[in-house]
């Protein structure tokens, strides 16, 4: 069915070329042979449309060879059968037909190049390697792995060899000889590997950044919510005690009030100790000197005569203004004032 | 060849050997007397000692691509037992020159880099002078200078040779395979060979071709000779270079020439696939002339009806 489809194609093939008059007859009709069955391998067998395939794109890669070339076999005894039809149109790029193996030769060479056989591994150092699986020549990733698990696999055997053997084979930490690439190709080999760590760092901390810019919006966002929440929190808690209060129809002047509330334990109304973000060391509302104050720890006193605290004070940094009015803070602070005279006072009571 | 051997003194092989060697001569003299117990190799008796004399020439052909030479030039830094030669014309004739030059460096083997029409490159491996020859098409060239190979080991070394099992499989696959071990084993007691083991070599079989890949070996080790076992699996290679591809062509009986004893049926020389590929691209333009010619033909054979409602609009 094929050849006579081929035959046909032909035949239409010089007409056209007759028709058209165009110089090269005999050229044509192969032309228009190739181009035709293209064009009309839906109705040939699926075989033949491989033929086709194979015939128009050999491809350079060498790994897809193996393949192409057992279809070229194919062809090859296809072609035979339209070549005794069909007047030989065999393609040029068909391989020898018989490919020669003189396995006498061979073997007959082999035997005498060979050394004799009793020689010591030692003069060969060769090692087998069986692969299991096949290797996909194409997948350079799994190739490559392959002959690295097949170099370390001889490698071992062969260290347990040498082990065996008892003498040495690894090279001393002190053993300095000329290499294989020299000290300045070398430098080049650092140079580039570490060029390359470089640009991956690089890439990540942008990464990074980009990641945390969109991340700050987040942040921000959330603690909003949760000073929004605090804030409704603050206020239920202020109406439960006014309901409580009301309930209980006044009675308790200030005691009663201590029930149950979570306000009253004094963290509500106390401003946070944390230093707030961008404010100034100077500033009341959150600086250093408000830090101090806040604490009132018996350290905090030896703290204000620090360095920070002067020139939170007196100099750097800060708002200037408001500094030396009073703040509810300095108002209750008594320490200025001298103990001596209270307790005289109590004394005489 | 010289034979060297454990000199041992041996009481059994006195007689033979002896007869003929020392009968006329003066027995030698040590300072108490004839030494009368005579030196006799060991294993000469049951078989001559083997000792590797390898020599490999390398050289190219003229016109060589510079990527092909440096190629060259890291298989002649590989090898500690080779010899380097100028470049040889390459003619029809150049077998006989390589021969000769063989002959005149007194080496035993050749590896002859063949470089054709700047980017082809052919390796031929031959014994001399009784052959056999194997003539390799070479791809997938990577050098040693490449930057992403950053192995490094002795110069001199001796290398381990790894081969896959598929090179016992078939009578030319064990040709290649002793050859190859010939040629790329440093031989041992080489006068340039380096103590120690740093490095390997791989040959493997894919696809009918032969890769080769050179790999050091870095093993944590403290100074001692012993390596336990986790020594043994905290090993690491890393690639020294070079990297090429072998697909074998022919192998002849002799040394650049003789019968053929073998030919790649798989084959397709690099020229034939560059004509494809133009082949491929060319048939454009005839293609569309083709088309264009069938669809008139097409036309003519199969006129359209005359449409009725054709002058319909006209008036």
């Amino acid at each position: 069915m094929v050849v006579h489809k081929g035959r046909k194609v032909v035949n239409k093939g010089s007409k056209v070329s007759d028709k058209e008059a165009v110089k090269d007859a005999e050229i044509e009709d192969l032309d228009v042979e190739v181009s035709d069955q293209d064009l009309e391998s839906e109705d040939l067998d699926v075989e033949d449309s491989d033929q086709d395939l194979e015939s128009e794109d050999l491809d350079v890669e060498v790994s897809d060879q193996d393949l192409k070339s057992e279809d070229l076999d194919v062809e090859v005894s296809d072609q035979d059968s339209e070549s005794e039809e069909d007047e030989g149109d065999a393609k040029p790029n068909a391989p020898p037909q018989k490919a020669v193996y003189d396995r006498a030769g061979l073997l007959d060479k082999l035997g005498d190049v060979s050394w004799p056989e009793n020689v010591e591994w030692l003069h060969k150092l060769t090692l087998n390697f069986s692969q299991e699986k096949e290797v996909d020549v194409n997948d350079d990733l799994n190739r490559e792995l392959a002959f690295y698990t097949q170099a370390l696999d001889s490698t071992r055997e062969a260290f347990m060899k040498f082990e065996s053997m008892d003498m040495p084979f690894l090279r001393p930490s002190d053993y300095y000889a000329e290499m294989v690439k020299s000290d300045n190709h070398m430098e080049k080999v650092r140079g580039r590997l570490l060029a390359e760590k470089r640009r991956i760092e690089e890439a990540e901390e942008r990464r990074k950044a980009r990641e945390n810019k969109k991340m700050s919006k987040d942040i921000q966002a959330q603690k909003l919510r949760e000073r929004a929440k605090e804030k409704k929190n603050e206020i239920e808690s202020v109406k439960k005690w006014r309901k409580q209060r009301q309930q209980s129809g006044f009675a308790g002047n200030g005691k009663d009030t201590d029930i149950g509330l979570s306000f009253e334990d004094g963290n509500t109304f106390e401003r946070s100790n944390k230093k707030r973000p961008g404010v100034h060391p100077g500033d009341r509302s959150g600086g250093k000197a408000r830090q101090g104050a806040g604490k009132g720890k018996p350290g905090a006193d030896k703290k204000r005569k620090g360095r920070d605290f002067k020139e939170s004070k007196y100099g750097f940094g800060g708002r200037k203004g408001m500094k030396k009015q009073n703040t509810a803070e300095t108002t209750n602070d008594m320490r200025d004032f001298s103990k001596s005279f209270s307790k005289n006072k109590k004394r005489k009571t | 060849m010289k034979k060297v051997g454990k000199k041992r003194k041996h009481a059994e092989t006195i007689p033979e050997p002896k007869k003929e060697l020392v009968a006329e001569e003066r027995p030698k003299r040590t300072l108490l007397g004839w030494k009368d117990k005579p030196v006799v190799n060991e294993n000469e008796a049951v078989a001559p000692t083997f000792r590797n004399k390898e020599k490999v020439l390398i050289t190219s052909s003229r016109r060589i691509n510079y990527r092909y030479r440096h190629l060259m030039l890291n298989l002649v830094s590989l090898l500690p037992h080779c010899k380097k030669d100028s470049k040889v014309e390459s003619k029809a004739t150049k077998g006989a020159t390589l021969n000769e030059l063989v002959e005149l460096r007194s080496c035993s083997s050749c590896l002859f880099f063949e470089c054709r029409k700047h980017k082809d490159l052919y390796l031929w491996m031959t014994k001399s002078p009784s052959g056999p020859s194997i003539k390799f098409l070479v791809n997938a060239v990577h050098t040693m200078e490449e930057l992403k190979l950053t192995g490094n080991h002795l110069n001199g070394s001796r290398p381990l040779l790894s081969f896959t099992t598929n090179f016992d499989k078939d009578a030319h696959w064990k040709l290649i395979k002793e050859m190859i071990t010939q040629i790329f084993g440093t031989p041992k007691d080489h006068r340039k060979q380096k103590p120690y083991y740093d490095h390997v070599f791989v040959f493997s079989i894919v696809d009918g071709h032969i890769w080769f890949r050179n790999y050091q070996i870095s093993c944590p080790h403290t100074g001692a000779d012993k390596i336990d076992r986790g020594g043994l699996e905290k090993m690491t290679l890393i690639e020294v270079g070079p990297r090429f591809c072998l697909n074998p062509i022919k192998i002849f009986g002799g040394s650049f020439g003789g019968p053929t004893l073998y030919e790649n049926p798989l084959y397709i020389s690099p020229n034939q696939i560059r004509a494809l590929e133009k082949k491929k691209k060319s048939g454009k333009f005839a293609q569309k002339v083709k088309a264009k010619t069938r669809r008139r033909m097409h036309e003519m054979s199969n006129p359209l009806e005359q449409d009725e409602f054709a002058d319909m609009w006209k008036d």
